[in-house]
């Protein structure tokens, strides 16, 4: 690519602002009491769920409403190899325990190409609908197969082994694992493979001219989606000590695309400064009140009516339009097709 | 074979199939109209059946109680809820126009969250029904609650009213103009924006309705509106985008089935027909009877 040198200039900022962020949750389980080292977790778990939802959404044009479904498939994947694994006094040994987190996304991957190889065929909100349909067509499997899955009543009793009961120490398994998972993302988005998907969301036909089999990068693009968010999905069970079948519902689909459209889907890490944003604001709002819902609601409303492109949207146009004066107008069209 | 359970199913079957027709003609010709996809309507159908329930009450307590004191308050409440359907298109849901769908769904699922909580501070989360003491009576070896047909008089009585609206009427021959091409009734002089703020408002009239037909039979309960607009959504792309008939037809499709599946499958009744909005998405994704054109 020639014109890479530009757009990592005009991406500078960017990626200082990551390394910001990153240091800063570094910092997070320093703050005194448990809470904040919680809600840390949660914000990285939602978080990544929200970035794999933004694959589909930011970078291949496709809205999703069932994307949760693979975050469940990915926690109740884990739950069950947790809960097989365990010893009958309830704990788990270190490895164990790693493994019953490997097995969530590669189950929700197989769960995602299945899913996806219908939900390719079509697009807007035919794709939507669609994937609508698949999510809560599982959720209401998970939901009523008690069986097997022990249907409303969740699987309880998923103590993380000793060491990772600390709040902090799984805070930073967490952290860790979330880093590596958006560098992997990353990778894949700036990719020639990301460019596809920047050219199907674009322009369907003309990437079909050009000769890109446009339901097979799709398809490819669903299954990473699926197994990010089966990642996230496998964190989420031993973090909450349990999962239930509304792990798979649209409300918590509709999570996902709140986070990315408050952080900015047209920026990488959108999606997780999203869930910084929604989930700090939760944990506070529900302090003081029961209305979080009108609170959330109010501010969703806000943001689409006066900040169309999230808030990191807002930033990027500033940084932009200030560029664009140095340089007159040169470094604002470089990093234009960036992101 | 003793068909008593099979009848009892069927009744509230149809009387479920009918309220999924009001909501989804109304979603319908929102999205056929003005491309919008509404979230928030079975949650206006929610808050109006709260109108009812209140406008019933007092009613009940100013003249004394009698089951009529429903009809002014479902005129009542259609009346009440056809304005602020108006004033929702007028103030927000316009701005959205020229946005993207994810941002029009946004923006109506704040409604839905926004809305729903505003129950929750108005009537409390306790839920709401109207007891009209009307006796069941008895029809093929077992008891019916015939208010069920007073429903799915009501429902049909609409669905032709509609028709002819639709059909007949000028104001109706503009509407359906307009799902064709909004461009062109504009080029004729029709002022658009006023049909937009038209067609909402009637949407959730239908709703309004729907909300307080409904009251005696099942109560009103916070969180009803998730599951139901799911099914109204299945039931429009079942029945195909923009056609009445469709939507007509698809709704009792899914009203019976979903009856049905209780006997058998308690838990997984939605799962069935979210796979039948599977296999016609996959099979003919404009829906049974809309056309390829629009898809």
């Amino acid at each position: 690519m020639k014109s890479a040198a530009p757009q990592r200039a005009a991406n500078a900022p960017g990626r200082r602002f990551a390394v910001v962020l990153l240091a800063l949750f570094l910092l997070v389980p320093l703050l005194p009491g448990e809470f904040w080292t919680v809600v840390g977790t949660e914000i990285l778990i939602l978080g990544l769920l929200a970035m794999s939802f933004n694959l589909l959404y930011g970078y291949m044009g496709q809205i999703s409403f069932g994307h949760a479904a693979f975050f469940g498939l990915g926690a109740y994947a884990t739950a069950m190899l947790f809960t097989a694994l365990k010893s009958p006094d309830g704990s788990i040994g270190v490895p164990e325990f790693l493994l019953s987190l490997l097995v969530g996304p590669p189950v929700a991957a197989v769960g995602a190409l299945i899913v996806g190889f219908f939900c390719v065929r079509l697009t807007g909100i035919y794709f939507a609908m669609l994937s609508l349909a698949f999510g809560e067509l599982l959720f209401y499997i998970v939901f009523s197969w008690y069986s097997f899955t022990k249907g409303d009543d969740g699987i309880q009793g998923l103590l993380p082994p000793h060491y990772f009961q600390d709040p902090g120490n799984y805070y930073y398994l967490t952290l860790a694992i979330v880093v590596v998972a958006l560098l992997v993302m990353w990778r894949i988005t700036e990719s020639p493979f990301g460019y596809i998907m920047r050219t199907l969301r674009d322009n369907q036909r003309r990437a079909a001219f050009l000769g890109i089999n446009v339901r097979l990068h799709m398809l490819a693009n669903f299954v990473i989606a699926g197994a990010f968010a089966g990642l996230a999905g496998a964190l989420w069970g031993p973090f909450s000590r349990s999962v239930s079948p509304g792990l798979l519902g649209w409300q918590e689909s509709g999570i996902a695309v709140f986070m990315t459209l408050i952080g900015g889907a047209g920026v990488f890490i959108g999606p997780i400064v999203g869930s910084v944003i929604y989930t700090m604001l939760q944990a506070v709002v529900k302090m003081y009140t029961v209305y979080w819902p009108l609170t959330i609601g109010t501010i969703i409303l806000l943001i689409v009516l006066f900040v169309p492109g999230g808030v990191l949207g807002l930033v990027e146009k500033q940084i932009k339009a200030r560029q664009g004066r140095l340089s007159d107008g040169g470094g604002a069209r470089a990093g234009s097709d960036e992101e | 074979m003793d068909i008593a359970p099979y009848a009892l199913q069927l009744f509230s079957g149809l009387s479920r199939a009918m309220v999924l027709f009001l909501l989804s003609a109304g979603l319908s010709l929102i999205f056929g109209v003005m491309n919008i996809l509404n979230f928030a309507h079975a949650t206006l159908w929610l808050v109006s059946g709260y109108v009812t329930y209140s406008m019933f009450t007092f009613l009940s307590q100013q003249f004394g109680a009698s089951p009529w004191m429903l009809l002014p308050s479902i005129v009542g409440a259609v009346a009440l809820m056809s304005l602020l359907g108006f004033a929702l298109e007028r103030f927000l849901i316009r701005h959205t126009y020229a946005r993207e769908l994810p941002e029009q769904l946004l923006l109506t699922f704040a409604l839905v969250l926004i809305l729903g909580d505003a129950i929750k501070l108005i009537w409390g989360v306790e839920n709401r029904r109207i007891n009209l003491g009307v006796k069941p009576i008895e029809m093929m070896d077992t008891l019916v609650n015939p208010y069920q047909f007073v429903i799915i008089g009501a429902g049909v009585a609409v669905a032709v009213g509609l028709w002819y609206f639709l059909h007949r009427t000028r104001f109706g021959k503009i509407v359906r103009a307009a799902v064709f091409s909004r461009s062109m009734v504009s080029a004729l002089g029709i002022p658009i924006p006023l049909i937009y703020s038209g067609v909402f408002a009637l949407g959730v009239g239908l709703a309004a309705f729907a909300g307080g037909v409904f009251l005696p039979l099942l109560p009103m309960s916070l969180g009803v509106d998730h599951d139901i607009i799911v099914q109204c959504f299945a039931v429009v792309v079942i029945g195909g985008f923009g056609s009445m008939l469709g939507t007509f037809v698809a709704s009792i499709i899914v009203g019976v089935v979903y009856s049905f599946s209780i006997l058998f499958w308690p838990d997984g009744a939605l799962a069935m027909i979210f796979l039948i909005l599977i296999v016609v998405l996959i099979w003919r994704p404009w829906g049974l009877f809309g056309t390829e054109l629009r898809y």
